[in-house]
């Protein structure tokens, strides 16, 4: 039993509690989340870099005054550290700092639109399929599933031809490649969250679907989203980059890394270090990007306390 | 705690007339019927508590899901106050601001994304309340469970197991019912928690004059909370009557064999048979009565026809063939589960 005889009343009972009450700060959940996040150095190294890369896409101009656009062909494939060219010059001989910075623009842009376009539509979809179930959310699932089931970078070139040339159809291209995954997380995460107790508790108090949706159910399932939408900006990226080197996308003379590298393929005998600088850029974000989507997992994840 | 002949003029707060719940499942490629609850009747008193004790499987859950409206019941009728509840559809809100739920789980029961003020508060934000009062109602609540009112502001991941069933019951509290249906409400805690959560409820029954459904498999828990007592098999009723009663002088075998296993700490003394074997499949119910195949006193009759719970002694029902009250009139020789109704 007890090692110290148990309060009689329940006042005193009470008293019991008050007293072994710690005064705990009150923590809002993104508050706590990033407390976490700050433990993991993985992550906030990733995290670094990605904030590093978009500011100085974001600060282009101050941070170069070469044109990206207009080059000498006599100043082709200069080497690095040349004088006035930082980073060298490409095979037309424009500069290459100026074109991986301003081409960090499009990546970027590439990378973020369709990402966040297709997690509002996916959300919207696998959450409604998840919350109704029934013969609506088979319906829209086996819709998803049979776009899901196209290698996406195949399928992002088979939208993007159909479309034509053009960053704005390649962009429109991987969200439809996006929406499929987003909804199907968005599903499976509201499946598991509309069985919990406090979903039940929460229609006792008699309020209707859509409050409940919104209020009890959304944040929770938003947790998983965000997360796996964090990864999806750097696949959005390669896949712009892929659909650019291929033509697909982006045309000349606008600067974009995947075009770079279409560009300077040809010279890669002449200057290799050169010609892989942007596929560098390419995958230094691409890996920051799924080593932050991880730690920001981690850190999410509440249920370890 | 009042007698049982002292609420008879009383009107009961809650009765549940015959309801039935039948779940289809797939199993392979056919369907079956799970007949989770199978007419089921009980009524409730005020400011009393009704403890309804069973198995795993028994359908205690599914019944307190059916009181509630969680889930729509396929037959049968619950009176609330003397008014009649809707089967399926919504409930008008007046009637469930007055019943309320305590979860079994303290971690699931809790919106893990809200602050537990926002939990408390939700269903009061739901029914229009003014701000200033949600802020003065959650509290008062917070205090009479004998939590801080600062924790408001807390997350349910930073409060221990038996802090958050405190807020459980804090949540079901908030919009004043008069019925609150604990769904095994203890059972995940420690017992010395669990003492503490009891005497709370006690404490809370008899400030508000709230009514209890005590739904457990602890009959020691059960035995300690409750006046009456319903004893559930494979989704029936089979046995209700006064608490001491039941610990005293249980009718049904199936009660007989659940308290006679409640280990004790003197010595055995010669035991009755306990209940042997496993409890038969919902899908696939025995004929007659339905504990015959784990009954040591099963006869033919046992077989063919099924009890009717009836009046064997003043305030104490069985449903067992033992007793010439549950003989079965000259209609009843079909198993009720044999012609489910289309819904």
């Amino acid at each position: 039993m007890t090692v110290e005889s148990p309060p009689r009343t329940v006042e005193a009972l009470r008293e019991a509690w008050y007293a072994q009450d710690i005064e705990v700060d009150a923590r809002p959940f993104w508050a706590e989340t990033w407390r976490r996040f700050r433990g993991n150095w993985v992550g906030v190294l990733s995290l670094a870099i990605l904030i590093l890369l978009a500011g100085s896409a974001v600060l282009a101009p101050l941070l170069t005054s070469q044109d990206p656009l207009v080059g000498q062909p006599i100043d082709r494939l200069r080497g690095l550290f040349s004088p006035g060219h930082p980073l060298g010059t490409d095979e037309m001989g424009r500069d290459m700092l100026a074109r991986l910075l301003y081409g960090g623009r499009m990546s970027l842009i590439a990378g973020f639109l369709p990402t966040l376009v297709a997690t509002l539509v996916g959300t919207l979809i696998g959450t409604w399929a998840g919350f109704v179930q029934g013969a609506v959310g088979t319906v829209l699932m086996r819709l998803m599933d049979m776009l899901y089931a196209f290698p996406a970078i195949l399928l992002a070139i088979a939208v993007s031809a159909a479309l034509g040339p053009g960053l704005t159809n390649a962009i429109v291209a991987v969200t439809i490649v996006f929406i499929p995954p987003v909804a199907r997380v968005a599903e499976q995460a509201t499946r598991s969250v509309v069985v919990q107790e406090y979903m039940e508790a929460a229609r006792l108090s008699g309020a209707g679907r859509f409050k409940l949706l919104r209020t009890q159910l959304l944040p929770n399932v938003l947790n998983d989203i965000v997360v796996y939408a964090s990864g999806l900006v750097g696949v959005a990226m390669v896949i712009a980059a892929s659909l650019s080197f291929l033509g697909l996308a982006s045309q000349p003379p606008t600067p974009e890394w995947g075009y770079m590298l279409e560009g300077l393929r040809g010279s890669i005998y002449l200057a290799p270090v050169l010609v892989v600088l942007p596929g560098i850029f390419i995958f230094v974000t691409s890996v920051a990007f799924n080593t932050f989507s991880d730690a920001l997992r981690e850190a999410m994840n509440t249920r370890l306390n | 705690m009042t007698t049982a002949a002292a609420d008879t003029e009383v009107q009961p707060l809650l009765e549940v007339d015959n309801a039935s719940k039948t779940f289809d499942i797939k199993l392979g490629l056919k369907r079956a019927h799970v007949y989770a609850v199978d007419e089921v009747s009980i009524s409730v008193q005020p400011s009393s508590t009704l403890g309804i004790v069973g198995e795993s499987g028994c359908g205690k859950s599914t019944l307190a899901r059916l009181i509630l409206g969680l889930y729509p019941a396929d037959r049968g009728e619950i009176r609330f106050a003397g008014q009649s509840l809707p089967r399926r559809g919504k409930r008008p809100r007046a009637v469930l601001e007055q019943m309320q739920m305590v979860f079994q789980d303290p971690y699931s029961a809790l919106n893990p994304r809200a602050s537990i003020g926002q939990s408390i508060a939700f269903p009061l934000q739901v029914q229009g309340m003014a701000k200033s009062e949600i802020r003065d109602r959650v509290a008062r609540v917070l205090q009479d469970v004998g939590l801080h009112g600062n924790y408001a502001t807390h997350y349910p991941h930073q409060l221990s197991g038996g802090q958050r069933q405190r807020v459980n019951i804090a949540r079901a509290l908030a919009t004043a019912p008069r019925l609150v249906v604990l769904d095994e409400a203890v059972s995940a805690l420690d017992k010395s928690i669990q003492a503490q959560i009891l005497n709370l409820l006690d404490d809370l029954q008899r400030a508000y004059q709230l009514t209890y459904i005590f739904i457990s498999h602890d009959l020691n828990v059960v035995e300690y909370m409750s006046n009456r007592v319903a004893v559930m098999y494979l989704g029936q009723v089979v046995e209700t009557c006064a608490a001491d009663e039941l610990y005293q002088r249980p009718l049904h075998p199936y009660s007989q064999g659940l308290l006679a296993s409640i280990p004790t700490l003197d010595g055995a003394s010669a035991q009755p048979a306990q209940v042997a074997g496993e409890m038969p499949s919902p899908l696939n119910p025995p004929s007659g009565c339905r504990f015959r195949t784990r009954c040591p006193f099963a006869t033919d009759t046992c077989a063919a026809h099924v009890p009717v719970l009836a009046e064997a002694e003043p305030g104490h029902l069985v449903a067992c063939h033992l007793y010439p009250s549950s003989q079965p009139t000259t209609t009843s020789t079909t198993t009720p589960n044999t012609t489910p109704t289309t819904t």
